[in-house]
Order: C-alpha cells, then sequence, then structure tokens
C-alpha cells in the first residue's frame, strides 16, 4: 500500500503541515510506502537556509532532513509552484524529485492524505 | 458487500462541521450493515474528546453525541498524542506525567499515538477523511 502524503500550506503560520509530517513518518517508522508532496505555497517547506528562530520556531528544513533516515520514499514538489515561488534546484533543500502535480501523479497511489 | 472504515477527523467542533459529518457518515454507515474499526482524532479533531465543552444547551452536544455512539456501537475512539497534548486534552496518566492540574478526556475516548492510525488504515477496507475546509 502506496501512500502520498500532500502539504499545501507553508512551513510557518499553520501547523497542520507539520502533523501531515508526523503522518508520513509514522507511515515509514511502521514499514509503511509513504512520499511526501509539496503543492501550492508548500512548496517553501523545501527553501534552503530558513531562518525561523526569529518567530520561535524550529526551522523545518531539520525535520525533513530525517525523512530519508525514517525511510520515506521520495520528497516531491509541484513543479509549476516551485516555479511560481522562485524556487529551482540552487535554492531547494538535497533530495526533493520535481514532478507535476496532477491526477496522473496521484494515480500512482493507494492512498492519499492531507493533515487538515 | 461490507467494508470497514477507519474514520480520521482533524476538525474541531464548533469551529467546524467535520465532527458532524463524520457522525452523520458513521451513522449511515453503521445502519447500513457496515463496520467502523476506529475513529481516530488528529489535529484540532482532538478537541472532540474533551471533557469540558458545554455548548448552550439548544445546540447539539456533538462530544456526548459522539461518546454515545462510540459506547454504544462498542467503537474505539483515539485521539493523537502529540496533538493532544499540544492542545491540552489529557488522560490521568498524561495529567500525572506533565504534573497537570486536572484532566480532560472523555470517555470512551483513549489517547495512543499514530500507530493506532497506520493500524487502522491497513485493518479497513476505507480510510476516510474529516478535515475543517479551511
Amino acid at each position: 500500500m502506496t501512500t502520498l502524503i500532500m502539504i499545501d500550506q507553508p512551513p510557518y503560520g499553520a501547523w497542520t503541515g507539520r502533523e501531515a509530517l508526523d503522518m508520513a513518518f509514522s507511515l515509514a517508522a511502521f514499514d509503511q510506502s509513504a512520499s511526501l508532496l509539496f503543492t501550492g505555497p508548500g512548496v517553501n517547506w523545501l527553501r534552503q537556509t530558513q531562518h525561523a528562530g526569529g518567530i520561535e520556531q524550529k526551522s523545518v528544513e531539520k525535520n525533513l532532513a530525517a525523512a530519508p533516515i525514517f525511510g520515506m520514499d521520495a520528497i516531491l514538489a509541484d513543479r509549476a509552484a516551485c516555479i511560481a515561488y522562485g524556487l529551482d534546484e540552487h535554492s531547494l533543500i538535497e533530495g526533493v524529485t520535481l514532478v507535476d502535480a496532477d491526477a496522473d501523479l496521484l494515480t500512482d497511489y493507494d492512498h492519499t492524505a492531507f493533515a487538515g | 458487500m461490507s467494508e470497514t472504515f477507519t474514520l480520521v477527523i482533524t476538525g474541531a467542533p464548533y469551529s467546524s462541521q467535520a465532527p458532524q459529518t463524520a457522525l452523520g457518515f458513521a451513522k449511515a454507515a453503521v445502519d447500513a450493515g457496515h463496520q467502523i474499526d476506529r475513529v481516530f482524532l488528529y489535529g484540532d479533531g482532538v478537541h472532540l474528546a474533551s471533557a469540558l465543552c458545554a455548548p448552550p444547551s439548544d445546540e447539539t452536544h456533538w462530544p456526548d453525541e459522539w461518546s454515545r455512539f462510540l459506547t454504544q456501537h462498542k467503537i474505539p475512539g483515539v485521539a493523537c498524542i502529540a496533538s493532544a497534548l499540544r492542545r491540552g486534552l489529557v488522560n490521568e496518566t498524561e495529567q500525572k506525567r506533565y504534573e497537570l492540574p486536572s484532566a480532560n478526556l472523555r470517555a470512551p475516548f483513549e489517547i495512543a499515538g499514530l500507530g493506532e492510525w497506520v493500524e487502522g488504515r491497513i485493518k479497513s477496507t476505507r480510510t476516510l477523511y474529516f478535515h475543517a475546509g479551511d
């Protein structure tokens, strides 16, 4: 059973993205196939060199860096959203695969889920 | 064919319609002969398991309605521990662990980890999510 956890909200200002990440990590921890897809403003999760200390939050970059350790299959980002937010291979964190987040992509997974 | 459902509620009562919609679905599913394996409260959905909600008497008491439904049909209701602790929803064990002034988890809900959600997904034929919609 393959699952795609989708994050469509920016990293700071809402908690649902972090809770979506926890869902993906839990699946991986229980040996369930899981990937993450970032779409819309959610692609900002993948921006390099985030300094969240100014708003007394932890940088989500560190959370994401743990994804391969937890056994996450892939970190996907919607290509069009990355362009819209000025993200390219130089500004994205390592290990991100650009995809077209369309209906075809979703058919590759048995389940898709949002945290909220 | 009979289905087995895991229901995930992420919207809080009185700020979203998620618990109400989920209860309507759950009642219809049970009436139609389907099984509900478990109900998992995640994110703001954990507020549904608060024993301290006191809505006006002319409004539906959604936590109470859910408690009665779960008890009547012997369906496990689980609130995610990480979501619950962040939002001030604790049972007596967590109250003692964190030395908090009181516990407020309503019966028959329990507090457990996301593993309950993972297990529900594996055991059920379908997992449905009820979000706040914002």
